[in-house]
């Protein structure tokens, strides 16, 4: 994709959704939703299948009648506008290209809509072909493309029009990975160079991490977290945010809040979380996330340090590829566990986590499903 | 003796073949012998020219009444295949999705029979009119002519025809109707840009099977306009019930073939530009 073409975007729109209820039958979909969306920021819209997010991500192009709330673009309610006033161009999870049309046909249908001269449609098509790795496409049929053809045709067609908001739905997900990568790369880029406001909805995690500014976390037609990737991922104020962002180990504890410190207890583990993050904790009961990369394995007699070292016996193992994923019984669970080193399934092995890698959250709160 | 690959196929397949020889080969090869067979035997072509002298005007007459039903038909199939897929009213598409089909389950015969009542000078569109005082009991005018013919065709027809093109519409990923209006297209330009050119062959089959099937109906051009000119089924029921003349009748059998033919050749080219397609 060349970076050449001329800039061709205003600047991006912002949103603000205030107390957006939305339901399908009697079926509530979306629950007080309230989100802002400042111009020229890239927003991954992640959770679950059924989380509400593309539910979210209709109801702000139109598609979707709201039952109350109010959407504003640039100031304007637009809640009551149909989707065709609303000045959103959105990017499609089928790409919805129109078969019976040229890509040049394709691309210049909103600018045709518009009253665009047809020298001027040609030439604007022939510029966002030359952004988007296709010039010379425009006469071809959009059924003789690729995949990865086809999606940047999309992009272009919505980008077309000069959209002060881009909604992407899924746009990647038709991709083989190593397309998906690239054009992960490449909306990115056009997104910044362009500064249009853009949402993005997906439920892959490391999409919405590598391309967005800000994530927002889903939940049963709720925001669950907002934040920027690193936030939300070293910091998940939830259970369900830290199991959705891969902490899918679970360990029992029990934190007993002292002098500056809280002691934790794991079965016959124990360890000593100092400071201001073991004065935080929750005291009584409580469940503790964390990633397979986080833990390692040791001696079951190891000294702890500043960890938990959970005394287990290897359940399973496999081998992945550059490490060997283990399943490990501790404490009366089962924990996955990537480790360097070989051992034998069937071995005692001490799990040493470290106390400040766990994401610990009251019994009664994580047990909410995730 | 063993039956070789070849012959087995032959007999699987023969009892549909024989039922097609003896319900449709036979008499067509028969109609057509008959056609062209003269007074005295042999081949002739006086059946046809005699048909010409009586009929062309019929003919014509013929063609342009189904042609100009197939034309409101497909309109009016459009109008409610559109609406029900693009309308976003629930009342009237859950109305207009209850009631558009009804039509399909009533023969020629009682449609005729209710556009008779419906159409005629004294009739309920009349005296409707009348009664809400649109127009005068002297301005009523009866439309039992070929605007009654056409008016039934398309009225009985467009359930057919807005069933196949609603299923079509259906069945086409509504994001290429969304993108079209998230990029600023009202709900018509969408129907007549974006929908309706993916569903074109659907609709052209429809219109052909349409086409065909109002060619030979009998009974709407013998009750709803029973005066000169009319239609071909007419003139042929004529030419055998009041003098026996089957070869006449006949030409003028071979005359709708030849019509439908040319409406099946457009059908055959569709499926196999499609077979070719896939």
């Amino acid at each position: 994709m060349r970076a050449g073409s001329q800039a061709m975007s205003r600047a991006g729109a912002a949103i603000e959704v205030r107390g957006l209820h939305v339901a399908y039958g009697g079926t509530k979909v979306l629950q007080d939703v309230d989100l802002d969306f400042a111009p020229g920021t890239f927003t991954a819209l992640l959770g679950s299948s059924g989380c509400g997010k593309t539910t979210l991500l209709r109801a702000l192009s139109g598609f979707v009648p709201i039952e109350s709330g109010s959407i504003a673009v640039g100031g304007k309610d637009v809640a009551g506008l149909p989707p065709e006033k609303r000045g959103m161009a959105m990017v499609f999870q089928s790409y919805a290209l129109w078969p019976h049309m040229t890509v040049l046909q394709n691309i210049g249908y909103g600018l045709k809509l518009r009253g665009v001269s047809k020298s001027d449609i040609a030439a604007r098509v022939s510029s966002l072909l030359e952004m988007l790795g296709l010039a010379g496409y425009e006469d071809r049929k959009v059924t003789a493309m690729s995949g990865g053809q086809r999606q940047r045709v999309a992009l272009g067609r919505a980008l077309a029009i000069d959209p002060g908001i881009l909604l992407l739905d899924e746009p990647l997900s038709n991709l083989d990975a190593k397309i998906r990568m690239t054009m992960r790369h490449e909306i990115r880029a056009i997104q910044q160079r362009l500064g249009v406001t853009t949402i993005h909805v997906t439920h892959d995690r490391e999409e919405a991490m590598t391309m967005a500014d800000r994530l927002v976390i889903m939940n049963a037609g709720h925001i669950a977290q907002i934040g920027t990737p690193e936030e939300v991922y070293d910091r998940p104020n939830s259970a369900f945010v830290a199991n959705f962002m891969g902490a899918e180990n679970v360990l029992p504890l029990h934190v007993a809040p002292g002098e500056g410190s809280a002691a934790i207890t794991a079965g016959e583990a124990r360890g000593v979380l100092a400071g201001q993050a073991g004065l935080e904790l929750p005291a009584g009961e409580a469940l503790a996330y964390f990633r397979d990369d986080v833990a390692s394995l040791d001696a079951p007699d190891a000294a702890a340090g500043e960890d938990l070292v959970v005394p287990g016996r290897i359940a399973a193992r496999s081998y992945p590829g550059g490490l060997y994923r283990y399943r490990v019984e501790a404490a009366g669970r089962q924990i996955t566990v990537d480790h360097a080193t070989r051992h034998e399934p069937g071995a005692a092995v001490g799990l040493r986590i470290p106390l400040s890698r766990l994401h610990i959250f009251p019994a009664a709160q994580a047990s909410t499903p995730a | 003796m063993s039956i070789s690959q070849r012959q087995l196929a032959l007999l699987l397949i023969a009892p549909g073949l024989a039922l097609v020889a003896a319900l449709f080969l036979y008499p067509l090869s028969f109609s057509l012998i008959s056609a062209f067979t003269g007074p005295q035997g042999g081949v002739s072509l006086d059946a046809f020219r005699k048909a010409w002298e009586l009929y062309s005007r019929d003919m014509l007459f013929t063609v342009v009444i189904v042609l100009a039903s197939c034309l409101f038909t497909g309109l009016a199939a459009i109008i409610i295949a559109g609406t029900l897929t693009l309308g976003e009213n629930r009342w009237i598409v859950g109305t207009l999705k209850a009631l558009y089909r009804w039509p399909l389950f009533i023969p020629f015969i009682v449609a005729a029979q209710c556009m008779r009542t419906f159409l005629a000078k004294n009739g309920l569109m009349n005296n409707s009119f009348v009664a809400m005082g649109l127009m005068e009991p002297l301005q009523a005018v009866s439309f039992l002519d070929w605007r009654g013919i056409v008016a039934t065709f398309v009225w009985k027809q467009t359930p057919f025809v807005a069933l196949l093109l609603a299923g079509a519409l259906a069945a086409l990923d509504r994001a290429t109707l969304e993108a079209g209006r998230n990029l600023g297209a009202s709900r018509l330009r969408v129907l007549v840009e974006l929908a309706l050119p993916q569903v074109m062959p659907q609709l052209l089959v429809a219109l052909v099977l349409s086409f065909v099937t109002m060619l030979s109906v009998l009974s709407v051009p013998m009750m709803v306009a029973g005066s000169q000119p009319t239609m071909l089924t007419v003139d042929m029921a004529f030419r055998i019930n009041s003098y026996g003349d089957y070869a006449t009748a006949n030409a003028l059998g071979v005359v709708t073939y030849l019509l439908s033919a040319g409406a099946a050749i457009i059908y055959l080219k569709r499926g196999m530009a499609k077979e070719g397609a896939t």
